[in-house]
């Protein structure tokens, strides 16, 4: 919980550097605490504390969840540092950067309706702000007016749920809704009252909502525009934290309330999770931006953590944890050298990174790793992240979601290795004089390491929960 | 029992039911992105109205605080809302929606 | 569990009487406030006519301002300085919600609501403050 508080503390240090002019030394600050954020988690592990009248459990989900989030976090600041020029406004993107991720952290610990309406808002309106920080291009301007209108719309869409839920059940605790929904003799005496209308239009109201967050098909439609529009470091911040926060509250969500009344909403998420995959993966092959490509790939990788929602066993949790870190480090590393490539590129397209290798091997291996990583190739993590949501999904029954998941990733490995293979290609050298700042070049080394080690050693991460 | 009660409580979700789906076509017919926005806020007043029934017909406070953190988050909403129109604005002339494609292939 | 157990019972029970005497006579107050609500404008409206004396003349029905010529129509985007000073108030305004809960209880919620309530306002004052030397509420 200390974490919380940590995390604001930033925020308003952030938000006063530029008057106090200590400007300069701010992102050692933030890095620093972000590194106190991470600490102070870990040694509320196994205290399973609750918070402000049951608003907030700090659970080991929830911590486990936050310390993927501060760790992203960690490499994103230190990817992006390019990102907060000396110009005086972009300053406060630290600020709303570091807002944005306290919304993540209640939305991986809340355990109150309200707490996750106050965290997806505290998440998703600095993000509106970001997504439109590059004031003069008319692309950012689209970008941030089109994930606004969506975000406002989607919000609409999961309050009205919240509501129909509150109708039905009398409460916003999670824990008295998911009791309430799983005793028989509840829903009997209920079932007089006409409350079952309410609930079940309240549960696909709010899976609406939070579809349109994690942008599942076919409320995946403003992803893609936002992704190329936004500035490369916002879009990389959307594909991960934001992300990883909506599966976390998704998950928890379904996990805790609605895990009594599966046959209401899970052939709604199969159809879901299967269009998903499908549309994402083709979709990305027909690209030739490389931003807009990472779209649609980050879209497919949706798809397959609502197979782990689906699945509901003991084993989803950690799966979705496991991938969701897998995919977060490995989308990090190709965002880093997209936003080096992109020095030399306006729009990134597949061509521009032909003769990398010769080029910049660092900068190709990293891409590498990444790429091979989110195609799911053994011996790196996306391939330990696949393989468990597939086994928790099989346990539970879907073989043909699966089939279809399987075949999803088949089609990306095509797209993925379409990259690898330009850049190993004795390209034209269109790529000149490439500069990497030493912080990048760090985070491009810690995402290769991480990526291998969370491959070869997944047990550690799985083992935890 | 007080006056909300009296009126029954389908009332209330038919009259929130209509407003939100008022709003939800005003959000996917018009095409002034002020209008869009008029039309976010009227879905978030119609949740704002079944909220304090439903909180009077439980007997439960919760969900009239829940409705003033929905005001609230409506407001900042607004506020961001209307500082990217004004962004837009500046650069394009217009608050028609139509006017951006640039980032459709 | 006990909890929401008891309510769902109280609602079941309610159910019935729920329907309470829904006449028409009930709506008789509700009918007679819009008609002297009407009323009332029209009234005004008509007396105000009938009582004022009009001498109308070209210079009498130009637009007044400040001696100098109207120039160009009245509906012009405005400064942005107004606009500006606008949302602030929104938001800051808005935030005063949260005190009327904590105005009722406050007797119950005690000195550690009062420090609570306290920090927020503090938070406040920080967000003020940082608008202020950012100046957005200078007015050029």
């Amino acid at each position: 919980m200390k974490t919380l508080y940590i995390l604001t503390a930033l925020g308003v240090i952030a938000m006063l550097a530029e008057l106090f002019r200590f400007k300069k030394f701010l992102l050692p600050i933030v890095l620093i605490g972000l590194m106190g954020a991470i600490a102070s988690s870990v040694r509320d592990w196994n205290t399973n504390i609750h918070y402000y009248n049951y608003m907030m459990t700090f659970d080991n989900y929830a911590i486990l969840f936050t310390i993927v989030l501060c760790v992203t976090a960690f490499l994103w600041f230190m990817m992006s540092k390019d990102f907060f020029g000396s110009e005086s406004s972009k300053t406060d993107h630290y600020a709303l950067v570091l807002f944005a991720l306290c919304g993540a952290m209640l939305m991986v610990s809340y355990s109150n309706m309200v707490m996750l309406f106050l965290g997806i808002e505290i998440l998703s309106i600095p993000m509106y702000v970001l997504a439109g920080s590059n004031k003069d291009s008319l692309a950012s301007n689209e970008a941030s007016l089109k994930y606004f209108l969506m975000g406002a719309f989607a919000t609409g869409f999961l309050l009205f749920g919240i509501t129909m839920i509150y109708g039905a059940t009398g409460t916003f605790d999670l824990r008295s809704i998911g009791i309430t929904l799983k005793s028989p003799e509840l829903i009997q005496v209920w079932r007089g009252a006409g409350g079952t209308t309410l609930l079940y239009s309240g549960i696909l109201m709010m899976l609406i909502g939070l579809c349109f967050k994690i942008s599942a098909v076919p409320f995946h439609f403003w992803a893609p525009d936002v992704y190329t529009g936004a500035p490369t470091p916002v879009t990389a911040f959307m594909a991960t934290i934001v992300k990883t926060a909506a599966f976390a509250a998704f998950l928890r969500l379904f996990i805790t309330c609605f895990s009594g009344l599966g046959n209401v909403w899970m052939n709604t998420i199969w159809v879901l999770a299967g269009l998903t995959i499908l549309l994402g993966n083709i979709t990305a092959v027909y690209q030739t931006s490389v931003k807009r490509m990472l779209a649609y790939s980050s879209i497919s990788h949706a798809g397959y953590m609502l197979l782990a929602i689906l699945a509901m066993n003991n084993h989803s949790v950690g799966s979705v944890l496991f991938y969701a870190a897998a995919y977060s480090v490995a989308t990090i590393g190709a965002f880093t050298v997209l936003s080096i490539i992109e020095k030399n590129f306006e729009l990134a397209s597949v061509d521009s990174f032909s003769g990398l290798a010769k080029k910049n091997p660092l900068l190709a291996f990293a891409m590498t790793i990444s790429m091979l990583s989110l195609a799911g190739i053994p011996p790196l993590a996306g391939f330990f992240g696949k393989y468990y949501i597939f086994t928790s999904a099989l346990q539970s029954g879907y073989v043909w979601l699966v089939l279809i998941a399987v075949l999803g990733s088949l089609i990306g490995v095509y797209y993925y290795f379409r990259m690898i293979i330009k850049m190993f290609s004795s390209g034209t050298g269109e790529v000149t004089n490439i500069e990497i700042s030493t912080l990048q070049k760090i985070v491009l080394v810690i995402t290769i390491l991480l990526s291998i080690l969370l491959g070869i050693f997944p047990d550690m991460v799985i083992s935890l929960l | 029992m007080n006056t909300i009660q009296s009126i029954h409580i389908n009332h209330y979700i038919l009259l929130s039911a209509v407003l939100f789906c008022i709003g939800v076509m005003g959000v996917l017919f018009r095409r002034n992105a002020i209008i869009i926005f008029m039309s976010v806020e009227l879905m978030l007043n119609a949740v704002n109205l079944l909220l304090v029934a439903f909180s009077s017909y439980w007997n439960d406070p919760a969900g009239q605080v829940f409705v003033f953190f929905v005001m609230v988050v409506a407001a900042a909403e607004v506020a961001v809302g209307l500082a990217i129109l004004v962004m837009i604005y500046r650069n394009t002339g217009s608050t028609d929606i139509d006017v951006l494609n640039k980032l459709k292939n | 569990m006990m909890q929401s157990f008891t309510n769902i019972m109280y609602v079941c029970q309610q159910s019935e009487f729920i329907f309470m005497q829904n006449t028409a006579l009930d709506y008789l107050p509700i009918v007679l406030t819009f008609i002297v609500a009407a009323g009332f404008v029209v009234l005004v409206m008509f007396v105000t006519h009938w009582l004022g004396p009009k001498r109308r003349s070209k210079i009498k029905d130009d637009v007044f301002e400040c001696g100098i010529e109207a120039q160009g129509n009245a509906r012009i985007p405005f400064s942005i300085k107004y606009f500006l000073v606008a949302i602030l108030f929104v938001l800051f305004d808005v935030e005063v919600i949260f005190m009327y809960p904590w105005a009722v209880n406050f007797k119950d919620l005690g000195v550690r609501g009062f420090i609570e309530m306290g920090l927020f306002i503090a938070f406040f004052l920080v967000g003020f403050y940082y608008i202020m030397k950012k100046g957005a509420l200078k007015w050029e």
